[in-house]
């Protein structure tokens, strides 16, 4: 009888309180500043990819989700700085586990957890994200390279003059 | 030589009298880390990365004898500056410490310096992973540079070295090993410095650049990123591959290899380290052709000809059709009516199957493991008896060995005999050279002898009579283990050597000085290639007896080395795959067709159905097409649809190496186990599955009371539970379910694989090689630690101690040109263009260009330039190539290189072919 009355009580009190549920998918919970999402992949502010198709986020995935096919750079033209860039960049959107450890090994801030959550496939192979899918638009971009790539269009040393 | 004791960071340690410090201190357990240093290289100490503190024992002046201190122990005198250890051999009494702060001070100051000017790019760097640099910076090196980035060398990045390596000249270390190694172990002198300071850098030195065939291996010993395999540049990175073991598959080396794959698809070759067959290193053509194996060109459904076209059909179809056509053949005109080529580029496996479906199921004994090509010598029986004695270690033979290298050009051959016997002399051996040209390794001999094509039998009896003349057969071993020396003397009696001399043009005191080297020596290592062949018989029964008669054979060190064509010719003729012979060379009831009566027969019409397993014979001599379009019933079974079986009436696609399992023996009689790295392309299917296939087809067909009672007595109940390694398969099953079955079936039925079951070729000890988990510093580059075992040499005849050798003698044959005649050499090309170097386009820049060597004297006789165009005409037909006038050749002779592009076939009536030479327009 008493347990009754003290049950009911609680349902009182949430009665007049305001709810904690939110009608998604018309209403979007606003997600943390670290939010670990799907993952994008980054462009300098220049338009050129950071990726630079080097596996060591591909290595540090303990879900063995990242599958990276580096290729050369076309110095004409370009993808990324550097001699390598990623040709194909997938991640198997099911097998990870949202850790961050590929963005914690990226040497160039080139892969990135964002904030997008809604992540559902109606078979497995929609689940595995390519490049095309993880790539920011190219306006998008952000930054500057780092010395080191850009040391790398730097004209090369003077050949050694030898006095004889 | 004397063991040394010293002291290395505390702890004593033996080792033998010369070793470097850095590999006495690997045996006590304690890293010097090295960069410049490499154990199969003479040390330099130019990178100073292995500084230690070195103190020796104080010598008292005046008695010379070590003073010693209060407690009666030496008093050390520690030298004043660091040392570096790779220089420094150990001596009795060493002091070395290898971890006081000074040196650890040391590795810190080296490490920061080479890193100045190190580009940093591990991220993109394809040594990423398996960089001593990377390695020994994180294990010794400082954690911040106090040097400006901007201020860094900076060069274009990568250049091309060469065809197949790149340079990134911004991350070399500037160690000289990959110079060294081209100096030192391949003696092709083409890497080099140049400039000084800070612009000093690796060049190339030749035209074309990088002209070595062992130019992988330089990839394999930088210590950092700087040479890189071109191809392997954008494949993943290191940690992303397995490496399968196998064996090469392109010489008769047998050089230890992995596949390493990324998923599906091989991404670089590798050594796999092995001490008695490459050590570490690999040539070119293994490592880099491998393109093979994923050309598009491959066979993947069984064909069939249905009205004069070959349309796809099933395996069951293809296989039931065949048994019953082969079953019809045998048995309305026998089994001579059948004939079967498989070459030596199946495994042992394949091969004996092969053999057994031919001589048990189809009673044919046709089977042969040559083209049918006039120029094919006889099969070498001479590694039977006499090979390189179980035990024998080219890479340790050294002071006191003499080897005799006769018409063999082992770089284009067998490419890393070439380096074991360049050690030979290293070490200290005598390398005697005989060829008709000159070849590579002459510039490595310490004797070379020049004689006319032709007179390789006469020159090897020449040594023999001079061996006999001086007295200097080793005379316990001809009295115990050979007979009919006297006879021998009596048949050489026309071939004195000063008869000799006068005949082929070599000096007397030439065979003197060689017979007493050969004589004289410890140990005598014979080798012998394709171009010795040429006179047969003869030449092989000269050998065998020079190493009979000077006591060379059956012992650790000594015997004779035959350089066949194919990767398992041995194996081949181990398995009993030619007429004369079954497995493990015992004899057959009865003699059957060589391929070239095979293929006379065909033409006769008298062959109704012949199976070609990896061969090609109208490519190698297109004549024989019309031969073979007689054939009733002709089979061809390969990769690839060769000009051979765009005739046959069925094709079968076969595996390649790296599809399946097996074993293939090397030319030192070494059985190696090989294992699939990939899945079957499309529905082709091993050999061995094929021929088990077809086995088990024709098993059901035949009735043959031979064949019940021993399916009888196989299948008779014992009252137990038969033991599971009973061999399931019986001659009326022919169920192999795998290699194992068919290995096991050898180990029992062939006598001289009785040592060489699965389980004990996985055995292997004291391998080295890349860096293991226990081993991270000792840095000998990036070839893998041997998993897969060493292999096992099977025993020569020679090895059983009773065993009597009969010394026999043939009369030796001379090729004889007609007036005007010149006698056409086919000389054997390592990149041949052939079908196993197809979709290698690394390697495609290397084939030469068909032409024909003539030399100076014949050019200006007959009025030959180079670039003019001749047709070259024999008994059996002729071809056309264009002229290059070289010293190559000695004058009466033509030098054609043996590419797969020339038809030689077509003109060729033997290994030397007399042919009539005429200028034509075009
Ligand atoms: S995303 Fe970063 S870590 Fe991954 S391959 Fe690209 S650059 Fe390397
Ligand atoms: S050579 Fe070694 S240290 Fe240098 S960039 Fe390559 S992986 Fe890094
Ligand atoms: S290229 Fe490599 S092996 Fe050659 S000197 Fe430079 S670091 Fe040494
Ligand atoms: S030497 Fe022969 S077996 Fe060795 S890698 Fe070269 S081709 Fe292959
Ligand atoms: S100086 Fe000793 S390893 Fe380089």
């Amino acid at each position: 009888m008493f347990d009754l009355i003290k049950g009911l009580r609680t349902t009182a009190k949430y009665l007049f309180t305001k709810p904690v549920t939110i009608s998604y998918p018309e209403v979007k919970r606003p997600v943390r500043e670290r939010f670990r999402g799907k993952h994008e992949l980054k462009r300098y502010a220049d338009g050129k990819e950071r990726c630079i198709g080097c596996s060591l986020c591909a290595a540090a995935c303990p879900a063995d989700a990242i599958y990276v096919e580096p290729a050369e750079n076309n110095p004409q033209n370009p993808v990324g700085y550097g001699e390598r860039y990623a040709a194909k960049y997938e991640i198997n959107m099911i097998r990870c586990i949202y850790c961050g450890y590929c963005e914690d090994a990226c040497p160039t801030n080139a892969i990135v957890l964002e904030h997008q959550y809604e992540l559902s496939f109606y078979d497995r192979k929609a689940a595995v994200f390519t490049k095309e899918i993880l790539l920011q638009p190219v306006d998008k971009g952000w930054g500057e390279p780092p010395p080191i790539l850009q040391n790398l269009n730097r004209p090369p040393n003077p050949p050694a003059q030898m006095e004889l | 030589m004397p063991d040394i004791t010293l002291t290395i960071d505390g702890v004593a340690v033996t080792v033998p009298q010369g070793t470097g410090l850095v590999e006495a201190a690997r045996e006590a357990g304690i890293e010097i880390p090295v960069f410049c240093h490499h154990p199969k290289l003479v040390p330099v100490g130019m990178c100073r990365m292995c500084l230690v503190e070195i103190g020796t024992p104080k010598i008292d002046p005046a008695t010379k004898q070590p003073v010693l201190d209060e407690n009666g122990k030496p008093v050390i005198a520690m030298q004043p500056n660091l040392q570096v250890a790779c220089t420094n051999p150990v001596s009795n009494g060493m002091v070395v410490k290898t971890n006081t702060a000074e040196v650890e001070f040391a590795r810190k100051g080296v490490l920061e310096f080479l890193l100045t000017s190190h580009p940093l790019d591990c991220p993109v760097c394809i040594k990423g992973g398996e960089c001593p640099l990377q390695n020994l910076t994180m294990g010794y090196g400082p954690s911040v540079s106090r040097f400006d980035y901007d201020d860094k060398v900076h060069f274009e990045k990568p250049i091309p070295l060469g065809p197949l390596i790149d340079l990134d000249r911004e991350r070399c270390i500037l160690c000289s090993r990959c110079v060294r190694f081209e100096d030192e172990i391949a003696g092709d002198s083409v890497l080099g410095f140049a400039n000084r300071g800070r612009a000093w850098m690796i060049q190339s030195k030749s035209n074309p650049p990088f002209n070595s065939k062992f130019s992988g291996n330089t990839v394999d010993i930088c210590p950092v990123g700087a040479l890189m395999n071109g191809e392997f540049r954008y494949a993943g990175r290191v940690w992303e591959i397995k490496p399968v073991p196998t064996v090469c598959p392109h010489c008769p080396v047998g050089c230890n290899m992995t596949l390493d794959m990324r998923y599906r698809d091989i991404k670089r070759v590798q050594p796999r380290s092995n001490e008695w067959v490459n050590e570490i290193w690999l040539c070119d053509r293994g490592r880099w052709g491998f393109h093979f194996v994923t050309s598009d060109k491959r066979l993947t459904k069984p064909l069939v000809r249905r009205g004069g076209e070959l349309v796809e059909t099933t395996w069951q179809e293809a296989l039931e059709d065949i048994a019953q056509r082969l079953h019809g053949v045998v048995q309305n005109f026998g089994g001579n009516a059948v004939g079967g080529l498989a070459g030596g580029r199946l495994a042992n496996e394949d091969l004996y199957l092969f053999q057994k479906l031919f001589r048990e199921l189809l009673q044919s004994p046709n089977i042969d493991s040559r083209n049918g090509t006039l120029d094919e010598p006889e099969h070498d029986d001479l590694a039977y008896a006499f090979g390189l004695a179980s035990g024998t270690d080219l890479g340790q033979l050294g002071k006191g060995t003499t080897v005799l290298v006769v018409g063999a050009d082992p770089e284009e051959e067998a490419p890393v005999h070439l380096l074991r016997l360049r050690g030979i002399k290293r070490r200290g051996g005598e390398l005697i050279v005989a060829n008709g040209r000159p070849t590579k390794l002459d510039a490595s001999a310490t004797r070379t002898v020049r004689y006319q094509y032709g007179h390789e039998a006469h020159f090897v009896l020449g040594l023999l009579s001079a061996v006999l003349e001086g007295g200097s057969e080793n005379k316990e071993f001809v009295r115990s283990r050979t007979k009919n020396l006297d006879a021998l003397r009596t048949a050489l009696r026309p071939f004195g050597v000063a008869a000799v001399a006068e005949q082929i043009g070599v000096a007397a005191d030439v065979f003197q000085a060689v017979a007493q080297s050969v004589a004289g020596a410890e140990n005598l290592v014979i080798v012998y290639g394709r171009e010795a062949f040429a006179a047969g018989t003869p030449l092989l029964q000269a050998l065998g007896n020079l190493a009979l008669i000077t006591g060379h054979v059956g012992r650790p060190g000594n015997g004779v080395l035959p350089i066949m064509r194919y990767n398992n010719s041995r194996g081949a003729l181990d398995m009993g795959v030619r007429p004369g012979k079954g497995p493990g060379y015992t004899n057959v009831v009865k003699e059957g067709l060589t391929a070239q009566q095979m293929v006379q027969a065909a033409g006769n019409g008298k062959l109704q159905a012949l199976y070609i397993a990896g061969l090609d014979p109208v490519a190698a001599n297109p004549a024989s097409r019309a031969a073979l379009e007689k054939v009733g019933l002709l089979i061809v079974q390969d990769l690839f649809l060769t000009p051979t079986a765009q005739i046959a009436d069925y094709v079968l696609p076969a595996s390649s190496f790296a599809e399946r399992d097996g074993t293939y023996t090397n030319a030192e009689r070494r059985v190696q186990r090989f294992r699939a790295a990939r899945n079957n392309l499309g529905d082709s299917r091993p050999d061995w599955q094929i021929f088990a296939g077809l086995g088990r087809a024709l098993a059901a067909m035949v009735r043959q009371p031979a064949l019940d009672t021993v399916a009888a007595s196989a299948g008779k109940p014992t009252g137990k539970r038969p033991a599971p390694a009973q061999p399931v398969a019986t001659a009326r099953t022919w169920l192999y379910r795998s290699t194992d079955d068919i290995n096991a079936e050898i180990v029992q039925q062939v006598a001289i694989y009785k040592g060489a079951s699965y389980a004990q070729l996985k055995s292997s000890h004291g391998t080295w090689g890349r860096q293991a988990a226990d081993d991270p510093v000792f840095y000998d580059g990036t070839s893998y630690t041997n998993t897969e075992g060493f292999g096992v040499q099977w025993p020569t005849l020679a090895e059983q101690t009773n065993v009597v050798f009969d010394l026999v003698f043939s009369q030796p044959t001379t090729p004889q040109p007609r007036n005007g005649e010149l006698l056409l050499v086919a000389a054997p090309r390592l990149y041949d263009g052939g079908t196993l170097m197809q979709n290698a386009e690394g390697l495609s820049f290397w084939v030469a260009q068909p032409y024909v060597g003539v030399a100076k004297a014949d050019a200006e006789r007959l009025g030959i330039a180079s670039g003019d165009r001749l047709r070259l005409s024999s008994a059996q037909g002729n071809v056309e190539l264009y002229a290059k006038v070289d010293g190559l050749v000695g004058p009466g002779t033509l030098l054609v290189p043996d590419l797969a592009e020339i038809p030689l076939g077509q003109v060729q009536t033997g290994v030397l072919t007399p042919v009539r030479v005429e200028k034509v327009e075009g």
